[in-house]
Protein backbone atom coordinates (compact mmCIF):
# COMPACT_ATOMS: atom_id res chain seq x y z
CA UNK A 1 0.00 0.00 0.00
CA UNK A 2 2.68 2.34 0.94
CA UNK A 3 3.78 2.55 -3.22
CA UNK A 4 0.21 3.49 -3.87
CA UNK A 5 0.00 7.16 -5.32
CA UNK A 6 -1.59 9.70 -3.25
CA UNK A 7 -5.22 10.70 -4.30
CA UNK A 8 -5.17 13.83 -6.14
CA UNK A 9 -6.95 16.57 -4.67
CA UNK A 10 -10.63 17.53 -6.59
CA UNK A 11 -9.19 21.08 -7.15
CA UNK A 12 -6.27 22.34 -8.20
CA UNK A 13 -3.51 23.95 -5.79
CA UNK A 14 -3.07 27.73 -5.37
CA UNK A 15 0.37 27.60 -6.21
CA UNK A 16 -0.38 26.00 -9.59
CA UNK A 17 -1.20 29.78 -10.46
CA UNK A 18 2.09 30.60 -9.44
CA UNK A 19 4.05 28.46 -11.23
CA UNK A 20 7.33 30.30 -12.72
CA UNK A 21 7.28 30.79 -16.51
CA UNK A 22 9.34 28.87 -18.89
CA UNK A 23 13.07 29.35 -19.47
CA UNK A 24 12.89 30.17 -22.92
CA UNK A 25 16.02 32.69 -24.27
CA UNK A 26 14.77 32.16 -27.70
CA UNK A 27 11.60 33.27 -27.52
CA UNK A 28 10.37 35.43 -30.29
CA UNK A 29 9.36 39.08 -29.43
CA UNK A 30 4.88 38.97 -28.54
CA UNK A 31 2.97 41.67 -30.38
CA UNK A 32 1.62 42.62 -26.48
CA UNK A 33 5.05 43.22 -26.13
CA UNK A 34 5.83 45.65 -28.73
CA UNK A 35 2.16 46.97 -28.30
CA UNK A 36 3.06 48.26 -24.50
CA UNK A 37 6.57 49.80 -25.57
CA UNK A 38 4.81 51.62 -28.72
CA UNK A 39 1.68 52.86 -26.24
CA UNK A 40 4.62 54.29 -23.65
CA UNK A 41 6.27 55.71 -26.69
CA UNK A 42 2.94 57.19 -27.79
CA UNK A 43 3.10 58.63 -24.13
CA UNK A 44 6.20 59.86 -24.60
CA UNK A 45 5.70 61.93 -27.87
CA UNK A 46 2.19 63.59 -26.38
CA UNK A 47 3.84 64.87 -23.65
CA UNK A 48 6.89 65.83 -25.84
CA UNK A 49 4.10 67.54 -28.37
CA UNK A 50 2.67 69.66 -24.96
CA UNK A 51 6.19 70.64 -23.63
CA UNK A 52 6.39 71.91 -26.86
CA UNK A 53 3.43 74.22 -27.42
CA UNK A 54 3.73 75.27 -23.48
CA UNK A 55 6.84 76.33 -24.90
CA UNK A 56 5.65 78.36 -28.09
CA UNK A 57 3.26 79.87 -25.84
CA UNK A 58 5.67 80.50 -23.00
CA UNK A 59 5.00 84.56 -23.67
CA UNK A 60 1.63 84.07 -23.17
CA UNK A 61 1.34 82.52 -20.23
CA UNK A 62 3.71 84.46 -18.23
CA UNK A 63 1.93 87.47 -19.48
CA UNK A 64 -0.98 85.96 -17.80
CA UNK A 65 0.20 84.27 -14.55
CA UNK A 66 0.54 86.75 -11.69
CA UNK A 67 2.10 85.08 -8.75
CA UNK A 68 2.76 86.43 -5.44
CA UNK A 69 3.58 85.79 -2.08
CA UNK A 70 2.42 87.26 1.08
CA UNK A 71 6.13 88.99 1.60
CA UNK A 72 7.67 88.48 -1.80
CA UNK A 73 6.74 89.57 -5.36
CA UNK A 74 7.50 87.30 -7.84
CA UNK A 75 9.62 88.77 -10.56
CA UNK A 76 8.81 87.52 -13.93
CA UNK A 77 12.01 85.80 -14.29
CA UNK A 78 11.55 84.02 -11.30
CA UNK A 79 8.56 83.14 -12.56
CA UNK A 80 9.68 81.98 -16.04
CA UNK A 81 12.95 80.13 -14.22
CA UNK A 82 10.31 78.37 -12.22
CA UNK A 83 8.60 76.93 -15.10
CA UNK A 84 11.61 76.14 -17.24
CA UNK A 85 12.51 73.74 -13.69
CA UNK A 86 9.06 72.16 -14.12
CA UNK A 87 9.33 71.65 -18.00
CA UNK A 88 12.98 70.38 -17.48
CA UNK A 89 11.96 67.93 -14.34
CA UNK A 90 8.75 66.98 -16.87
CA UNK A 91 11.16 66.15 -19.87
CA UNK A 92 13.46 64.27 -17.61
CA UNK A 93 10.62 62.41 -16.86
CA UNK A 94 9.25 62.26 -20.52
CA UNK A 95 12.82 60.72 -21.34
CA UNK A 96 12.91 58.17 -18.44
CA UNK A 97 9.81 56.86 -19.77
CA UNK A 98 11.37 56.76 -23.16
CA UNK A 99 14.19 54.71 -21.99
CA UNK A 100 12.04 52.22 -20.19
CA UNK A 101 10.02 51.58 -23.33
CA UNK A 102 12.99 50.70 -25.41
CA UNK A 103 14.09 48.31 -22.58
CA UNK A 104 10.75 46.63 -22.25
CA UNK A 105 10.88 46.04 -25.69
CA UNK A 106 14.75 44.44 -25.39
CA UNK A 107 12.66 42.38 -22.59
CA UNK A 108 14.04 43.86 -19.46
CA UNK A 109 11.58 42.61 -16.46
CA UNK A 110 12.64 45.26 -14.17
CA UNK A 111 11.38 48.14 -16.61
CA UNK A 112 8.31 46.29 -17.24
CA UNK A 113 7.25 46.15 -13.65
CA UNK A 114 8.06 49.76 -13.05
CA UNK A 115 6.18 50.73 -15.99
CA UNK A 116 3.50 48.61 -14.88
CA UNK A 117 3.58 49.81 -11.17
CA UNK A 118 3.30 53.80 -12.20
CA UNK A 119 0.50 53.27 -14.60
CA UNK A 120 -1.40 51.39 -11.51
CA UNK A 121 -0.42 54.00 -9.47
CA UNK A 122 -1.74 56.55 -11.64
CA UNK A 123 -5.12 54.71 -12.35
CA UNK A 124 -5.69 54.14 -8.90
CA UNK A 125 -5.64 58.08 -7.88
CA UNK A 126 -7.84 58.30 -11.10
CA UNK A 127 -10.57 56.39 -9.53
CA UNK A 128 -10.06 57.20 -6.39
CA UNK A 129 -10.84 60.87 -7.49
CA UNK A 130 -13.80 59.54 -9.71
CA UNK A 131 -15.62 57.49 -7.09
CA UNK A 132 -14.67 59.40 -3.59
CA UNK A 133 -14.14 62.68 -5.58
CA UNK A 134 -17.19 62.49 -8.21
CA UNK A 135 -14.77 64.34 -10.60
CA UNK A 136 -15.64 63.53 -14.36
CA UNK A 137 -13.81 61.93 -16.56
CA UNK A 138 -14.59 62.25 -20.47
CA UNK A 139 -12.89 62.72 -23.92
CA UNK A 140 -12.64 66.47 -23.07
CA UNK A 141 -10.62 65.74 -19.25
CA UNK A 142 -8.59 62.88 -19.17
CA UNK A 143 -10.03 59.59 -20.12
CA UNK A 144 -7.26 59.61 -22.83
CA UNK A 145 -4.79 59.66 -20.78
CA UNK A 146 -6.57 57.30 -18.23
CA UNK A 147 -7.34 54.76 -21.25
CA UNK A 148 -3.47 54.95 -22.02
CA UNK A 149 -2.27 53.86 -18.96
CA UNK A 150 -5.07 51.28 -18.29
CA UNK A 151 -3.82 49.73 -22.31
CA UNK A 152 -0.23 50.19 -21.10
CA UNK A 153 -0.97 48.02 -18.10
CA UNK A 154 -3.19 45.64 -19.97
CA UNK A 155 -0.48 44.69 -22.56
CA UNK A 156 2.67 44.46 -20.51
CA UNK A 157 0.49 42.53 -17.90
CA UNK A 158 -0.01 40.06 -20.51
CA UNK A 159 0.85 36.76 -19.88
CA UNK A 160 3.04 36.30 -22.98
CA UNK A 161 4.94 39.86 -22.28
CA UNK A 162 5.41 38.40 -18.60
CA UNK A 163 6.52 35.30 -20.54
CA UNK A 164 8.83 37.10 -23.17
CA UNK A 165 10.45 39.52 -20.11
CA UNK A 166 10.78 36.40 -18.04
CA UNK A 167 12.37 33.79 -20.96
CA UNK A 168 15.63 34.35 -19.09
CA UNK A 169 14.50 33.52 -15.77
CA UNK A 170 16.17 29.64 -14.60
CA UNK A 171 14.33 28.53 -12.08
CA UNK B 1 7.95 15.42 -14.07
CA UNK B 2 11.21 15.12 -12.26
CA UNK B 3 11.99 18.13 -12.92
CA UNK B 4 9.02 20.29 -11.95
CA UNK B 5 9.26 18.58 -8.68
CA UNK B 6 13.14 19.58 -7.97
CA UNK B 7 11.91 23.31 -9.56
CA UNK B 8 10.38 26.20 -7.08
CA UNK B 9 6.36 25.71 -6.70
CA UNK B 10 6.13 29.47 -7.05
CA UNK B 11 7.28 32.96 -7.24
CA UNK B 12 7.09 35.98 -5.77
CA UNK B 13 7.98 38.06 -9.22
CA UNK B 14 4.71 35.65 -10.97
CA UNK B 15 2.37 36.84 -7.48
CA UNK B 16 3.07 40.32 -8.86
CA UNK B 17 2.66 39.33 -12.45
CA UNK B 18 -1.03 37.82 -11.11
CA UNK B 19 -1.57 40.91 -9.13
CA UNK B 20 -1.19 43.03 -12.19
CA UNK B 21 -2.72 40.66 -14.11
CA UNK B 22 -5.88 40.75 -12.31
CA UNK B 23 -5.78 45.01 -11.66
CA UNK B 24 -5.66 45.65 -15.56
CA UNK B 25 -8.79 43.61 -15.53
CA UNK B 26 -10.38 45.18 -13.51
CA UNK B 27 -9.29 49.18 -14.87
CA UNK B 28 -10.15 48.02 -18.06
CA UNK B 29 -13.81 47.01 -16.75
CA UNK B 30 -13.96 50.41 -15.65
CA UNK B 31 -12.61 52.07 -18.49
CA UNK B 32 -15.36 50.32 -20.77
CA UNK B 33 -17.52 51.30 -18.39
CA UNK B 34 -16.85 54.79 -18.63
CA UNK B 35 -16.02 55.08 -22.68
CA UNK B 36 -19.87 53.85 -22.90
CA UNK B 37 -21.63 56.26 -20.24
CA UNK B 38 -19.55 59.23 -22.42
CA UNK B 39 -20.88 57.81 -25.66
CA UNK B 40 -23.93 59.63 -24.71
CA UNK B 41 -22.60 62.74 -24.26
CA UNK B 42 -20.82 63.56 -27.34
CA UNK B 43 -23.62 63.55 -29.93
CA UNK B 44 -23.05 61.95 -33.66
CA UNK B 45 -19.55 60.90 -32.29
CA UNK B 46 -21.33 58.30 -30.23
CA UNK B 47 -20.99 56.46 -32.76
CA UNK B 48 -17.12 55.77 -32.94
CA UNK B 49 -17.17 55.73 -29.32
CA UNK B 50 -19.70 53.06 -29.65
CA UNK B 51 -17.11 50.92 -31.35
CA UNK B 52 -14.37 51.91 -29.47
CA UNK B 53 -16.54 50.35 -26.86
CA UNK B 54 -16.96 47.49 -28.51
CA UNK B 55 -13.10 47.22 -29.42
CA UNK B 56 -12.22 47.39 -25.63
CA UNK B 57 -15.39 44.85 -24.58
CA UNK B 58 -14.62 42.33 -27.52
CA UNK B 59 -10.78 42.06 -27.66
CA UNK B 60 -9.46 43.48 -23.90
CA UNK B 61 -11.87 43.16 -21.32
CA UNK B 62 -13.63 39.82 -21.89
CA UNK B 63 -10.36 38.02 -23.13
CA UNK B 64 -8.96 39.06 -19.93
CA UNK B 65 -11.61 38.49 -17.46
CA UNK B 66 -12.23 34.84 -19.14
CA UNK B 67 -8.18 34.08 -19.11
CA UNK B 68 -8.31 34.82 -15.20
CA UNK B 69 -11.90 33.11 -14.59
CA UNK B 70 -10.88 29.98 -16.87
CA UNK B 71 -7.36 29.88 -14.65
CA UNK B 72 -9.51 29.07 -12.11
CA UNK B 73 -11.96 26.35 -13.14
CA UNK B 74 -10.88 24.36 -16.47
CA UNK B 75 -8.97 21.62 -15.56
CA UNK B 76 -5.08 22.23 -17.37
CA UNK B 77 -4.96 18.41 -18.12
CA UNK B 78 -6.23 16.72 -21.45
CA UNK B 79 -9.70 16.28 -21.66
CA UNK B 80 -9.99 15.58 -25.08
CA UNK B 81 -10.60 19.42 -26.06
CA UNK B 82 -8.26 21.98 -27.52
CA UNK B 83 -8.30 25.23 -25.23
CA UNK B 84 -8.66 28.88 -26.58
CA UNK B 85 -5.41 31.89 -26.23
CA UNK B 86 -8.46 33.39 -23.31
CA UNK B 87 -8.02 29.48 -21.85
CA UNK B 88 -11.90 28.93 -22.95
CA UNK B 89 -12.47 25.10 -24.19
CA UNK B 90 -12.31 25.25 -28.32
CA UNK B 91 -12.06 22.57 -30.99
CA UNK B 92 -13.14 18.80 -29.27
CA UNK B 93 -9.45 16.54 -30.01
CA UNK B 94 -11.04 14.03 -32.67
CA UNK B 95 -8.13 12.70 -34.69
CA UNK B 96 -4.85 11.06 -33.48
CA UNK B 97 -1.75 10.33 -35.70
CA UNK B 98 0.94 8.00 -35.64
CA UNK B 99 4.52 9.31 -37.41
CA UNK B 100 6.95 11.60 -37.69
CA UNK B 101 5.99 15.65 -38.71
CA UNK B 102 7.32 14.70 -42.39
CA UNK B 103 5.29 11.89 -42.55
CA UNK B 104 2.59 13.85 -42.09
CA UNK B 105 3.34 16.52 -43.85
CA UNK B 106 3.78 14.10 -46.87
CA UNK B 107 0.12 12.12 -46.41
CA UNK B 108 -1.61 15.32 -46.09
CA UNK B 109 -0.14 17.02 -49.21
CA UNK B 110 -1.29 13.88 -51.09
CA UNK B 111 -4.40 14.07 -49.37
CA UNK B 112 -5.33 17.35 -51.60
CA UNK B 113 -4.33 19.79 -48.00
CA UNK B 114 -2.60 22.69 -48.14
CA UNK B 115 -0.46 24.11 -44.98
CA UNK B 116 -1.47 27.19 -42.88
CA UNK B 117 0.81 30.12 -42.51
CA UNK B 118 1.87 31.41 -39.05
CA UNK B 119 -0.49 34.47 -37.66
CA UNK B 120 1.78 37.24 -39.08
CA UNK B 121 1.19 40.76 -38.91
CA UNK B 122 1.77 40.28 -43.31
CA UNK B 123 -0.38 37.14 -43.16
CA UNK B 124 -3.32 38.88 -41.14
CA UNK B 125 -3.72 42.05 -43.29
CA UNK B 126 -4.17 39.20 -45.72
CA UNK B 127 -7.14 37.38 -44.13
CA UNK B 128 -8.57 40.89 -44.22
CA UNK B 129 -8.05 42.34 -47.38
CA UNK B 130 -8.97 38.60 -49.34
CA UNK B 131 -11.99 38.93 -46.52
CA UNK B 132 -12.91 41.87 -48.02
CA UNK B 133 -12.47 41.77 -51.85
CA UNK B 134 -13.75 37.81 -51.16
CA UNK B 135 -10.59 36.83 -52.73
CA UNK B 136 -9.61 33.71 -52.62
CA UNK B 137 -6.67 32.74 -49.70
CA UNK B 138 -5.33 28.89 -49.64
CA UNK B 139 -3.06 29.59 -46.59
CA UNK B 140 -4.61 32.04 -44.73
CA UNK B 141 -3.21 31.32 -41.42
CA UNK B 142 -5.47 29.55 -38.51
CA UNK B 143 -6.32 30.94 -35.23
CA UNK B 144 -4.19 29.41 -32.28
CA UNK B 145 -5.71 26.86 -30.15
CA UNK B 146 -3.48 25.35 -27.17
CA UNK B 147 -3.44 21.74 -26.08
CA UNK B 148 -0.93 20.44 -23.42
CA UNK B 149 -0.59 24.00 -22.82
CA UNK B 150 1.12 24.88 -26.24
CA UNK B 151 0.28 26.21 -29.46
CA UNK B 152 -0.89 23.89 -32.41
CA UNK B 153 2.48 22.93 -34.26
CA UNK B 154 1.25 23.23 -37.70
CA UNK B 155 -1.84 23.66 -39.43
CA UNK B 156 -3.73 22.37 -42.94
CA UNK B 157 -6.65 23.36 -44.36
CA UNK B 158 -8.87 23.19 -47.56
CA UNK B 159 -10.83 25.89 -48.88
CA UNK B 160 -14.08 25.68 -50.35
CA UNK B 161 -15.04 27.09 -53.78
CA UNK B 162 -12.24 29.85 -52.47
CA UNK B 163 -14.37 31.46 -50.31
CA UNK B 164 -12.55 32.43 -46.80
CA UNK B 165 -15.48 32.66 -45.00
CA UNK B 166 -15.63 28.28 -45.12
CA UNK B 167 -13.13 25.93 -45.16
CA UNK B 168 -12.15 22.74 -43.54
CA UNK B 169 -9.22 22.92 -41.44
CA UNK B 170 -7.35 20.83 -38.71
CA UNK B 171 -4.60 21.68 -36.37
CA UNK B 172 -1.70 19.24 -34.90
CA UNK B 173 0.04 18.71 -31.54
CA UNK B 174 2.82 16.75 -31.33
CA UNK B 175 2.07 14.81 -27.49
CA UNK B 176 4.67 14.73 -24.57
CA UNK B 177 7.46 12.24 -24.43
CA UNK B 178 6.09 8.85 -22.91
CA UNK B 179 2.43 10.97 -22.95
CA UNK B 180 -0.55 7.85 -23.69
CA UNK B 181 -4.07 8.44 -24.26
CA UNK B 182 -6.73 7.81 -21.49
CA UNK B 183 -6.46 4.53 -21.85
CA UNK B 184 -3.06 3.79 -22.40
CA UNK B 185 -2.69 4.06 -26.23
CA UNK B 186 0.47 5.61 -27.33
CA UNK B 187 -0.06 8.12 -29.72
CA UNK B 188 2.47 10.48 -31.46
CA UNK B 189 0.05 13.43 -32.05
CA UNK B 190 -3.19 14.44 -31.67
CA UNK B 191 -5.44 16.72 -34.05
CA UNK B 192 -8.73 18.78 -34.25
CA UNK B 193 -10.21 19.45 -37.62
CA UNK B 194 -13.65 21.23 -37.52
CA UNK B 195 -15.36 22.78 -40.52
CA UNK B 196 -15.54 27.01 -40.52
CA UNK B 197 -19.32 27.57 -41.98
CA UNK B 198 -19.45 31.22 -41.63
CA UNK B 199 -17.88 34.64 -40.13
CA UNK B 200 -19.90 35.86 -37.10
CA UNK B 201 -19.56 36.86 -33.20
CA UNK B 202 -18.54 34.85 -30.51
CA UNK B 203 -20.58 34.12 -28.08
CA UNK B 204 -18.28 34.51 -25.03
CA UNK B 205 -16.15 37.55 -25.69
CA UNK B 206 -18.02 38.84 -28.87
CA UNK B 207 -15.33 38.82 -31.13
CA UNK B 208 -15.31 38.17 -35.08
CA UNK B 209 -14.15 34.75 -35.61
CA UNK B 210 -15.19 31.83 -37.68
CA UNK B 211 -18.44 29.90 -36.54
CA UNK B 212 -18.23 26.04 -37.13
CA UNK B 213 -20.45 23.31 -38.26
CA UNK B 214 -21.58 21.35 -35.16
CA UNK B 215 -21.77 18.12 -36.68
CA UNK B 216 -17.57 17.56 -36.04
CA UNK B 217 -17.86 13.66 -37.03
CA UNK B 218 -18.49 15.04 -40.63
CA UNK B 219 -14.93 16.52 -41.08
CA UNK B 220 -13.21 14.15 -38.89
CA UNK B 221 -14.59 11.28 -41.41
CA UNK B 222 -13.67 14.02 -44.63
CA UNK B 223 -10.40 13.93 -43.45
CA UNK B 224 -9.35 10.76 -42.40
CA UNK B 225 -11.53 9.42 -46.00
CA UNK B 226 -8.82 11.94 -47.88
CA UNK B 227 -5.98 10.26 -45.95
CA UNK B 228 -6.92 7.34 -47.17
CA UNK B 229 -7.76 7.79 -50.46
CA UNK B 230 -5.03 10.16 -51.26
CA UNK B 231 -2.26 7.28 -49.97
CA UNK B 232 -2.94 3.74 -49.98
CA UNK B 233 -0.43 3.06 -47.43
CA UNK B 234 -2.46 5.31 -44.21
CA UNK B 235 -3.99 2.73 -42.23
CA UNK B 236 -6.84 3.93 -39.42
CA UNK B 237 -7.70 1.99 -36.09
CA UNK B 238 -10.61 3.68 -34.94
CA UNK B 239 -10.85 3.95 -30.77
CA UNK B 240 -14.65 3.59 -30.42
CA UNK B 241 -16.31 5.52 -27.62
CA UNK B 242 -13.13 7.63 -26.54
CA UNK B 243 -15.26 10.71 -25.91
CA UNK B 244 -18.52 9.41 -25.11
CA UNK B 245 -21.00 11.23 -27.61
CA UNK B 246 -21.40 14.69 -25.54
CA UNK B 247 -22.76 17.59 -26.30
CA UNK B 248 -20.66 21.09 -26.20
CA UNK B 249 -19.87 24.61 -26.99
CA UNK B 250 -16.84 25.15 -28.51
CA UNK B 251 -14.53 28.83 -27.48
CA UNK B 252 -16.43 30.90 -29.76
CA UNK B 253 -19.80 29.45 -28.51
CA UNK B 254 -20.95 27.24 -31.36
CA UNK B 255 -22.31 23.90 -30.09
CA UNK B 256 -20.74 20.48 -31.06
CA UNK B 257 -21.81 17.05 -31.65
CA UNK B 258 -20.01 13.97 -31.87
CA UNK B 259 -20.17 10.14 -31.60
CA UNK B 260 -17.02 9.89 -29.45
CA UNK B 261 -14.60 8.01 -31.58
CA UNK B 262 -11.20 8.75 -32.23
CA UNK B 263 -9.16 7.55 -35.63
CA UNK B 264 -5.92 6.83 -34.74
CA UNK B 265 -4.17 7.28 -38.08
CA UNK B 266 -0.91 5.73 -38.75
CA UNK B 267 1.26 7.14 -41.48
CA UNK B 268 4.06 5.10 -40.53
CA UNK B 269 4.72 3.42 -43.62
CA UNK B 270 5.08 6.81 -45.75
CA UNK B 271 8.67 7.95 -46.97
CA UNK B 272 10.18 10.14 -43.83
CA UNK B 273 11.35 13.34 -46.38
CA UNK B 274 8.53 14.36 -48.97
CA UNK B 275 9.01 13.15 -52.68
Amino acid sequence: MTDAPDKRPAFEPATRLLKPTAYDPAMRRPTSTVAGAVLVLLRVVVGVIWIGSVVLELPTVLSQIDVSFDDVAATPQLVEATLVVILIVIGAFLLFDAILAILILRGHNWARVVIMSFSALSISASFIQWWAEGQEITITTTLLQLGLDILILLALSSRSAAAYARRNERH
Amino acid sequence: MATEQRARRYSIGIAVDWFFFVFAGLASVWLAYLSLTDTFNVGWWGFVFALAFWVLLAYLVLPRLHRILTTIYVPDYFIGRARTSDGLLGDPVNLAFLGEAEQIHAAMAAAGWTRADPVTLGSSWRIVSSTLTRRSYGEAPVSPLFLFSRQQDFAYQQEVDGNPAQRHHVRFWICPDGWLLPGGYRVDWLAAGTFDTAVGLSLFTLQVTHRIDADTDIERDHIVKTLTSGDARVAVTILQDFSTGYHARNGGGDSIRTDGDLPIVDVRPLPAVAP
